[in-house]
């Protein structure tokens, strides 16, 4: 009986206790809750100015400040945006779709080639071949435009999209591939080696064991590919010329022109250009929450 | 046998058949094949429906030509986009072009004169056109532009309403201004015009002023043209700066005395406030009642204020004041203009073709659809005077009424002035314009700004103009070098290890590997290797992009390091950027990231949110600069608020404005500080690496380390850290490298290639794209891009140096 009460007495005091670390645990979600929204609601301002501007009638814009909220919100600029047949969106849509993936594409296999042994093979001048490959990411590219644009011509790839996405696939920047180089580090040696002692060769380990165990990495470089290639302008500004081969980020300056801003018809355009962005960021997040539980190690 | 008959018939039609489809054939090839030429404009939206239509009729007129159109609307890239398709020989035939780019390329003879091809043509007059437009696109007495339209800055857009109210009336362009007030006149002088029109409020603030120009250089460049002074010696070859004169001070100082002292005149700090890149706004919302520009305004003005809506005033336009006494005691008037037109690249194999449309596209029907549109001035005074087509007729509809006096745009142009043409010019006046923003924020007086101003741009213009006697550049020894600049980077990559054995499982090993790294070293071998090599060999030229490059030695880096004022300030505006912008933006990605690596409710919406300004778009984020940093910003509604206010007040004191709330970018002490707090809205990127690595941390560490005991702290010290070190190395060394080159932030906030408010953000990528781009000293650009590669290397080696504090996996044993 005694023994019984006392087990009974332990088990409240515990409860209470469990209760006591919930509340203070709540307390501290909650806290952390309010700092994650106060920061947010400044990272959403440009997206806030974006949306509240898309919504109003240029008279409107001209007679409120940019904070205020639309009276008469109006879907009229998305649609002259959407359907104008002088500045053709879905044909820049298109473009700009296919250089995206075309590049993303490249730029997944060709970088996670190359970094690979970079971080793990032993091979002849690794370590200053790495230093050539970060030097490509220091020179200014405003003094290599015009070597490289006549590079792009005599391949003939002037107003073709080639020079937009063909480079992608001999290594995929210097960026991406120095960022897989680094995750790439983080997985265990043992993991290989054991793998070549059940005689796996490199292309094996490669696909089977690095690849795998990558995900967070390659949705990482996979989302900066693609918006990198979204929004390039410098690159489509240059390459191409006919006004049908225009991307998003090119074709829609046409409502910028010096001295005729129409920023109701921007600021559309704008948000316009941003929905796949977002949707793949919200698609390549699984990736983060699920994280990869390493089943290699001990 | 039957069947002969039918098989000479069937032979009869194959043969009919054949001759037929042959005639066709040859006819097709014997007609003359239509010529393409490629047309190249930066029109905006509503002028490209007009262009493409005209170009329509263009072509239904001329058979034997086909146009391709092409558009770039980025007034600033345009430019940039001709030079390089230039250099590379792939130009356009016909392309927009206007006074501030043509004398760049005509004195290099990219571009095509224009006189002879008028000679040829019957009925053609070039004085048909305005004088003065035809004159400034003049050089050496050949027309290089034939113009499309004018656009004096001499218009006074005024509100009705407000000249009712005062009981003023309406201006009938014989007013004058001076420096004093003269009450006596009433509405005939200009200031008394613009103190009557300036309301304050119960509060002693202006609550509408009396007048506004588009930008603060407009305004004072049109007291300065009509005081009858100029800013150099000559518009086209400039040798002599002419700030530093008492008559330049008497100018600046009476902008100062209206926009600072008087009120009647919106200072800088309240410009800064609006949002367009112009003033407009601030009309149209009736906050000031006068407002001087060119006539490009009216499209977005009728848009702004329809007819009957409760947005609508009644407005007009009337022309800008004269100066009653100029420095010659007579009455003088003048004002800045814009304008455009069509030039013929000297590399078409189309000449005739492609004057046929130059001359289409700034004739009669081009321009007439322009100005009915009420985009253009016609640059042809008939068409212009013709009613109905640009001014008002009966059969005008209403919405297009406005402005009605249109009139004024054909009496001002007899007034315009020019500013100087040649390219180098920016380059030089951007040692004084740093210092006019301080002008106009109050900061400097007048006199010492001027004079150092002028004092720094002479030296650099005189070193500008010095002649050199250099040699053409020899492209055999180039190609060597070259070379050996290759077999170099191969000797430094592979020498050190020459003697290294390889045991046969090593070798087998390297082989792989040069397998997988295969496409990065032929890509780097066909697309970045030459163009790198020619860019060095480029550091060593004096090379315009268009002429033939000349040997220059060693001349590039010594101009640097000894003559030219701006590199010195961009390398130390860049590096203090670089050391600020690069560890706090890392401190603050980790922070967040290990904030949204939460187990908590709503955290992927979260890191949504926070990714979201990495996407969007650059303009939305100049709206951010603009919104957020304006005197009277969010930013700024925080830190003078009731509870910080003594922060406001301690950064408007350390600013040099105690009196007023702080300018972030207009100001040369904060511009700095907020362009790197903006900078952290884009933390995304670096963030999204972070939580990746966390991701990767397996969590049976953290699992043995709670069963160990180990409390949250230590379990980030042991544990976290360390094993994120890989990627917080990657943002650091990539941070490095992208702060050094930081551009496109800046290029949009300070609207061009400028170093902002006393080229406090002058970042040195914006000296190498406007030696580049806005100078044509591409060997001087080249020189500036290596020494900043060089710096970058150093950086990176130091840091590579000292990574022992990276913990890697693999080197784990």
């Amino acid at each position: 009986m005694r023994n019984n009460m006392s087990v009974q007495t332990e088990l409240d005091r515990y409860r209470a206790a469990t209760r006591r670390s919930e509340r203070i645990n709540l307390l501290l979600k909650v806290l952390l809750w309010i700092v994650m929204l106060t920061g947010a609601a400044v990272f959403m301002t440009p997206f806030y100015l974006m949306i509240v501007m898309s919504l109003k009638t240029p008279a409107e814009i001209a007679a409120t400040t940019a904070w205020d909220i639309p009276k008469n919100p109006t879907l009229e600029n998305f649609s002259l945006v959407l359907t104008n047949p002088n500045v053709s969106f879905f044909g820049f849509f298109k473009n700009s779709l296919f250089v995206a993936i075309m590049s993303t594409t490249g730029v997944l296999v060709s970088s996670a080639l190359v970094a690979y042994p970079f971080s793990r093979l032993k091979f002849r001048g690794r370590d200053r071949l790495f230093l050539l490959l970060l030097a490509t990411m220091m020179l200014p590219g405003v003094v290599t435009m015009i070597p490289t644009y006549v590079v792009y011509k005599y391949l003939h790839w002037v107003d073709t999209f080639y020079p937009l996405w063909v480079p992608a696939w001999f290594g995929g920047g210097a960026f991406n591939i120095f960022l897989l180089r680094q995750f790439f580090m983080g997985i265990p040696r043992e993991l290989d080696e054991a793998a070549i002692l059940d005689g796996a060769n490199h292309s094996v380990i490669f696909w089977r064991i690095i690849m795998p165990l990558s995900g967070p990495a390659l949705a990482t470089v996979g989302i900066f590919a693609f918006n990198y290639n979204w929004r390039d302008f410098m690159g489509p500004l240059l390459y191409l010329n006919s006004p049908e081969k225009q991307t998003l980020e090119l074709g829609l300056q046409t409502y910028r022109a010096l001295n005729n801003e129409q920023w109701n018809l921007m600021m559309a355009g704008a948000v316009l250009v941003m929905i796949p962005l977002v949707v793949l960021f919200v698609a390549g997040q699984r990736w983060f929450v699920k994280g990869i539980v390493m089943t290699g190690g001990k | 046998m039957m069947c002969v008959p039918k098989f000479k018939k069937l032979v009869e039609t194959l043969r009919l058949a054949i001759f037929l489809v042959l005639s066709i054939v040859f006819s097709l090839a014997s007609a003359k094949e239509p010529v393409t030429l490629r047309f190249t404009v930066w029109d905006g939206d509503e002028s490209l429906k007009i262009v493409r239509n005209v170009l329509k009729e263009f072509e239904k007129q001329n058979p034997d030509i086909k146009v391709k159109l092409e558009n770039f609307a980025d007034y600033n890239m345009y430019h940039q986009k001709m030079m390089v398709m230039y250099a590379a020989n792939c130009a356009p035939d016909v392309a927009m072009m206007d006074m501030g780019h043509f004398q760049a390329l005509a004195t290099r003879k990219a571009l095509l004169p224009l006189n002879k091809f008028f000679a040829e043509t019957p009925g053609f007059n070039i004085k048909e056109y305005y004088e003065p437009i035809v004159k400034v696109h003049t050089l050496n007495n050949n027309l290089y532009v034939l113009p499309r339209d004018i656009a004096p800055e001499g218009l006074i857009y005024y509100n009705k309403k407000a000249f009712d109210e005062a009981g003023i009336p309406y201006p009938d362009g014989s007013w004058t201004w001076d420096f004093k007030e003269r009450p006596e006149l009433k509405e005939k002088d200009f200031l008394w015009v613009m103190h009557q029109l300036t309301k304050v409020g119960k509060d002693g603030k202006t609550s509408r002023y009396g007048f506004t120009a588009g930008w603060p250089g407009e305004l004072v460049d049109s007291f300065m043209y009509s005081y009858g002074i100029k800013a150099v010696d000559n518009d086209q070859h400039p040798t002599k700066i002419l700030y530093n004169s008492p008559d330049m001070f008497k100018v600046y100082n009476f902008y100062c005395d209206l926009a600072l002292k008087k009120k009647w005149i919106p200072s800088n700090q309240e410009v800064s406030s609006v949002l367009q890149s112009t003033t407009q706004q601030l009309f149209v919302q009736q906050k000031v009642a006068m407002y001087q520009n060119g006539i490009w305004e009216v499209p977005n003005m009728r848009k702004m204020l329809k007819p009957g809506s409760k947005e609508f005033f009644e407005w007009d336009i009337a022309l800008y004041p004269a100066c009653a006494k100029d420095i010659h005691g007579k009455e003088h008037r003048a004002f800045p203009t814009g304008g455009s037109g069509y030039s013929i690249f000297s590399s078409t194999k189309y000449p005739e073709e492609a004057w046929r449309l130059t001359k289409f596209m700034s004739g009669p029907v081009a321009m007439r659809a322009m100005a009915q549109a009420g985009i253009a001035q016609p640059a042809i005074r008939r068409l212009a005077l013709e009613p109905g087509v640009w001014v008002p007729g009966p059969n005008t509809p209403k919405e297009q009424m406005y402005p009605a006096n249109r009139l004024a745009t054909d009496q001002a142009v007899p007034f315009v002035e020019f500013g100087a043409t040649a390219e180098y010019m920016p380059e030089v006046f951007s040692l004084i314009d740093g210092r006019r923003d301080s002008i106009y924020n109050g900061i400097l007086p007048v006199e010492k700004a001027l004079k150092e101003g002028t004092q720094e741009a002479q030296t650099r213009l005189d070193q500008l103009l010095k002649e050199e006697d250099l040699a053409p550049f020899s492209w055999p020894a180039g190609i060597a070098v070259g070379l050996a600049v290759v077999v170099g980077i191969l000797a430094f990559i592979y020498w050190p290890e020459r003697k290294v054995k390889y045991t046969y499982r090593e070798k087998r090993e390297s082989v792989a590997a040069y397998k997988f790294i295969s496409p990065w070293l032929i890509g780097i071998c066909v697309f970045t290797v030459g163009p790198m090599v020619l860019s060095l060999l480029m550091s060593t030229m004096k090379w315009d992009m268009i002429r033939d490059a000349q040997w220059r030695g060693a001349g590039n880096f010594t101009e640097a390091f000894t003559q030219d004022p701006r590199f010195w300030v961009s390398m130390k505006v860049t590096i203090l950027f670089t050391l600020l912008s690069t560890p706090v933006g890392i401190i603050f990605a980790f922070l967040l990231s290990l904030l949204l690596n939460q187990k908590i409710r709503g955290v992927p919406l979260f890191r949504s949110m926070y990714y979201m300004p990495s996407i969007t778009s650059a303009v939305a984020l100049t709206l951010v600069a603009r919104k957020v940093f304006a005197p009277e910003g969010i930013l700024n509604a925080v830190l003078y608020s009731k509870v910080f206010h003594p922060i406001g007040e301690f950064i408007s004191k350390a600013a040099g404005t105690p009196t007023e709330q702080v300018n972030w970018f207009g100001n040369e002490h904060t511009a700095m500080p907020a362009l790197i707090l903006l900078g952290l809205l884009g933390v995304g990127g670096s963030m999204v690496i972070l939580l990746a690595g966390l991701q990767g941390i397996p969590t049976y560490y953290y699992e043995a380390a709670t069963v160990d005991g180990a409390n949250p702290f230590q379990r980030m010290k042991a544990i976290t850290v360390p094993l994120l070190t890989p990627a917080l190395f990657f943002c650091l060394i990539t941070g490095f490298i992208g702060a050094f080159q930081v551009f496109t932030q800046v290029f949009i906030i300070t609207n061009g290639p400028n170093g902002g408010p006393n080229n406090s953000m002058l970042v040195f990528m914006i000296s190498v794209f406007s030696a580049a781009f806005t100078t044509f000293r591409m060997g001087y650009a080249a020189a500036l891009a290596w020494v900043l590669f060089f710096i970058v290397l150093i950086f990176t080696l130091l840091q590579l140096r000292m990574s022992k504090w990276v913990y890697y996996e693999t080197d784990a044993k």
